[in-house]
């Protein structure tokens, strides 16, 4: 992993035990498929972490009720308590990366004053060429900042669904 | 449900020789908190923004010729960002001289109703900080700044 790294952050108003759950047990409930950065080519399916836990995968259950592996789970750290940090870390592929190509996505759940603030870093898009399909061309920068865009609109479905509760 | 990565209609960007020092120590010393930050292949921060309250601050590398940090400058600001407490500005004053800020107007009352001051950031950048302690009223203000003033706006602390 080198140079690249894309960084959002946000605080939600839910205690960290709470925003972890939501974040791996509800993440069907919350992520929005993206045309852009899609997993897979045709609809988009639901995400699940399967199985919960160090040992699980990130997972895409498509509509026809084929499977796609976006990740393994590399550190899996739920918050034991309220006012506890936690950690998830995991890998990330899509459809279209070479076998040997893959992103790391690590999320930190550090607890603040009025809740969580929730930290995720996607690291290694150095590996997945500019002329690669899943880059669309766009420049370095540009690509990098579109994705940035895209992690935004996932944490404000995830900070939607975690405020309703 | 609000965006919570919404903008307000102003922002402002800083540039810095050492960007990532710049978020490191804008942190420590103010708390600002990193909402976005891009950094390219190169390892280079391509862009980035923090977040303080519901206001934000983009903190850029020197892109191109027509941006300076102060230090390229001999110390010389040509904007500086005023950022506006609800509570608390004691306790963020002492946190900035904590991290190394230099005060450069020390925490005081204004005729205004708001207390104040004013800080350096190591490349040079000045930082101002209020909040409002007291109602003021346009008669008392022009009265205790020997000013006139048009738009004054009688409001006090929330």
């Amino acid at each position: 992993m080198t140079g690249s790294k894309i960084l959002v952050a946000l605080r939600i108003a839910a205690p960290t035990p709470r925003f972890f759950r939501a974040f791996t047990d509800e993440i069907g409930l919350w992520w929005q498929a993206d045309g852009l950065f899609a997993f897979t080519p045709g609809p988009p399916g639901r995400l699940t972490f399967d199985p919960k836990g160090p040992e699980g995968r990130l997972i895409e259950e498509k509509p026809d009720g084929g499977r796609f592996e976006i990740g393994r789970i590399l550190t899996w750290e739920a918050p034991p308590a309220p006012g506890t940090a936690g950690r998830l870390a995991l890998t990330w592929r899509q459809a279209s990366f070479a076998a040997d190509q893959e992103t790391r996505v690590s999320v930190a759940f550090d607890p603040v004053e009025d809740g969580t603030r929730v930290t995720v870093e996607h690291l290694g898009w150095d590996a997945i060429p500019i002329s690669h399909a899943a880059r669309h061309h766009f420049p370095d920068g540009i690509f990098l900042h579109r994705h940035g865009s895209f992690w935004r609109r996932q944490l404000a479905g995830l900070a939607a669904v975690s405020a309703r509760r | 449900m609000d965006d919570p990565f919404r903008r307000p209609t102003f922002g402002s960007a800083v540039f810095y020789e050492d960007p990532f020092a710049a978020l490191d120590w804008l942190e420590a010393a103010f708390g600002f908190e990193r909402s976005l930050v891009v950094t390219d292949t190169d390892g280079n921060l391509a862009h980035s923004e923090m977040s303080f309250g519901d206001g934000y601050v983009m903190i850029g590398p020197i892109w191109t010729d027509g941006v300076a940090s102060p230090r390229q400058t001999g110390g010389r600001n040509t904007q500086t960002v005023h950022v506006q407490l609800k509570d608390g500005i004691e306790a963020h004053h002492d946190r900035a001289v904590k991290a190394g800020a230099v005060i450069t107007r020390p925490l005081e009352r204004q005729f205004y109703g708001d207390l104040t001051y004013c800080a350096r950031d190591p490349e040079g950048h000045v930082w101002s900080f209020g909040q409002t302690v007291a109602v003021v009223g346009r008669t008392e203000a022009e009265a205790a700044s020997g000013l006139k003033i048009d738009g004054w706006f009688e409001t006090g602390p929330e």
